[in-house]
């Protein structure tokens, strides 16, 4: 789950990271008046759950009081990068001499936690170390021995820092791994922290994405979850509790893997395109793919229905109840291809073809889209 | 005896006594699986489909000499019950629990490090020898017994895939769940070096998807220490960027871990990769007549 840039702010600040003077705004009105009390010239900041965000016209400089209140009112008139803007940031603006880049992520491959520091920030770390990779470091972190000061400071070290900046910027590492740990982050990043001219360290963005297997030890943040999550079927997906993402054609897809997902989107895609990616997990029941079906017909310009499941840990039989009684109350009359395999599959297809949908019985998901391609083609 | 797991192992259900653990005891009994124990803490002394249960993983290992664990356990006591596992000497740890915290599973790598124990998941739909044994979720009538090592990190294209094979006649001689999340708890490279050390394969597959870099670090492997063929497929060429397509290591981000540099890195190490997972068969095929 990733955080807006001020609430991010808010954790770095709670934990002894300074930052620039800030506060949060939804009207050009109380805009002008924050940024009034923080002192002028400020910064806009569109709060948005996307990178990218200085490029699309989403962060502004305003040096006056009416300035301000065109700034936010331009950032909150229309999406950026499709985003609604509902909150903008109003921050002190502060005059930088150097920036920096600190980060701490999962290296996933090696299973630790690792830090990253450059000595310039404000770029991007990943393409700054293509081009120059001597001016970034990188170590990864025992998450059982933790992350020391000393080894801070080494990294400081490496990158060429002296003095009270590689004392200021090691701390401020030591500290973001502490919130990164935490929190259960996968990523905690600031970049980029800045030396303002009067000699001060302060974090002017904020980017933390929280796991989202551990929300439940975090439950003040868990609650929001949902909010973030833009998209209305997507929205609704994970209140059924599925993995629902929106594409753009008209093929509904319900799978009960992940994998098994990808590869029936990528099938249908050397055809038709799919409306959605649907991914069940193993909390098959009846009522969560009625609620399934619900959720995919909510898709305009539906053409067709693929149903791919995996009686693995799933009761598909169970399930295709589900589907079927979907399908008699809503009197549904698109073509439903199904190739549902596994434990107790023979009881399972008699309840579907009962229903009129199309089973087919071969393991190869490529078949299955030929059915559907066919019986497409019949309609035409 | 193909890899990690066969006939003898003597396997230990942890978390036998839920709703999953229950019903999958039944089936793996079914299959062949010689579960010895299972392990509830304070569930002690019952029996579930006739396997005694014990408060303890120490308990199922002297009494019942098990050595090989399945996971049914919740994702917030996976990191302590492994730990216990661990400590009570099982060698071969498979966690089906899905959710488990990212930071409790780097933990618990760091802990598994230097220790003779492997560990297999998180989201792992388990390991399956064919004819033999199973540990885990998999639905047993899509396996057959064979001479082909399969890897994947999703379970329902695991079980797709070895599908396709058996029904082409191509059986398995071990089929590995390595795991959907970000962290696994054993990379793709360590499992191809057991397929390559393993008489009983002759190729293995290697089912990918999008997200993370397993897939390039086996081409690493690939390139320098495999001398059997080895086939792929890459899930997920459709899959938009920056969205989770359901498992927790599957997200396209920037450059990092977009199907088509997986597909490259394969290829130039001369690694043959399906654009479907019907053709794995065909490309099997044609590896095996070659040798």
């Amino acid at each position: 789950m990733r955080l807006y840039e001020f609430e991010g702010s808010d954790l770095f600040h709670q934990h002894g990271i300074a930052t620039p003077e800030y506060a949060i705004t939804t009207s050009p009105e109380e805009a002008r008046e924050k940024a009034q009390l923080i002192g002028l010239p400020v910064i806009i900041k569109a709060q948005i759950l996307v990178g990218g965000r200085g490029l699309a016209g989403g962060v502004q400089t305003a040096n006056s009081l009416e300035q301000v209140g065109e700034s936010v009112h331009r950032i909150m008139d229309r999406p950026i990068k499709g985003f609604p803007v509902h909150r903008v940031m109003v921050a002190q603006k502060v005059e930088v001499e150097r920036e920096f880049y600190l980060g701490v992520t999962v290296d996933g491959y090696n299973g630790t936690p690792m830090a990253i520091l450059s000595a310039r920030g404000g770029v991007s770390i990943e393409k700054l170390a293509r081009t120059h990779p001597e001016q970034v470091t990188s170590r990864h972190i025992s998450i059982t021995k933790g992350f020391s000061l000393s080894e801070a400071q080494e990294m400081a070290q490496e990158v060429g820092l002296e003095q009270e900046e590689l004392e200021q910027v090691a701390d401020t590492l030591h500290i973001l791994y502490n919130v990164f740990r935490k929190y259960d982050a996968l990523v905690a990043e600031i970049n980029p922290l800045v030396r303002t001219s009067k000699g001060r360290y302060l974090a002017v963005d904020a980017k933390v994405e929280i796991d989202d297997s551990s929300l439940y030890r975090h439950p003040d943040l868990q609650d929001t979850l949902e909010d973030r999550i833009l998209n209305a079927l997507e929205r609704k997906g994970h209140q059924i509790g599925v993995t629902y993402v929106d594409l753009h054609g008209q093929i509904g897809i319900i799978a009960s893997g992940a994998g098994l997902g990808m590869a029936s989107m990528d099938i249908i895609n050397q055809k038709f395109r799919p409306a959605n990616f649907l991914e069940t997990g193993g909390a098959i029941t009846a009522e969560l793919l009625y609620k399934v079906m619900d959720l995919i017909m909510q898709k305009k310009g539906l053409k067709g229905i693929f149903i791919n499941l995996y009686g693995g840990i799933n009761p598909i039989h169970d399930g295709a109840r589900g589907i079927v009684s979907y399908i008699r109350e809503h009197k549904v009359t698109i073509p439903i291809v199904a190739k549902v395999l596994g434990n107790r599959q023979e009881e399972t297809w008699e309840i579907l073809k009962q229903q009129g949908v199309t089973v087919v019985t071969e393991v190869a998901t490529e078949k299955a889209v030929e059915q559907l391609a066919q019986l497409l083609e019949g309609e035409k | 005896m193909s890899i990690l797991l066969s006939r003898e192992t003597r396997v230990l259900v942890q978390g036998i006594t839920g709703r999953a653990g229950r019903t999958q005891t039944k089936w793996m009994l079914e299959y062949g699986t010689n579960i010895v124990a299972g392990v509830t803490p304070g569930k002690g002394g019952e029996e579930v489909e006739g396997i005694p249960v014990y408060n303890t993983v120490t308990e199922a290992v002297v009494q019942r000499g098990a050595e090989a664990s399945v996971f049914f356990v919740p994702p917030a006591a996976v990191k302590a019950a492994v730990l216990e596992t661990i400590e009570a000497g099982i060698k071969l740890i498979v966690i089906v629990t899905e959710h488990v915290p990212t930071h409790d599973a780097m933990e618990i790598r760091a802990y598994a490090k230097g220790q003779k124990v492997r560990l297999l998941g998180p989201t792992s739909p388990g390991i399956i020898t064919p004819g033999e044994a199973k540990m885990g979720i998999m639905p047993g009538n899509m396996f057959t017994a064979g001479r082909i090592g399969v890897i994947s990190r999703s379970g329902t294209l695991a079980y797709e895939i070895s599908g396709d094979l058996s029904a082409a006649g191509l059986g398995q001689s071990t089929v590995v769940g390595m795991g959907a999340d970000a962290v696994a708890f054993t990379n793709m490279p360590d499992l191809l070096e057991l397929f390559e050390n393993d008489p009983d394969t002759d190729l293995a597959v290697i089912v990918g998807e999008v997200g993370g870099i397993q897939e390039e670090k086996a081409a690493q492997f690939i390139a320098h220490h495999m001398t059997k063929p080895v086939i792929a497929y890459i899930a997920g060429r459709s899959a938009p960027e920056g969205k989770r397509m359901g498992h927790a290591g599957a997200i396209i981000q920037g450059s990092m871990g977009t199907p088509q540099s997986k597909v490259t890195v394969l290829q130039e190490v001369g690694v043959e990769v399906a654009e479907y997972p019907l053709q794995i068969v065909e490309l099997v095929r044609q590896h095996l007549i070659h040798v």
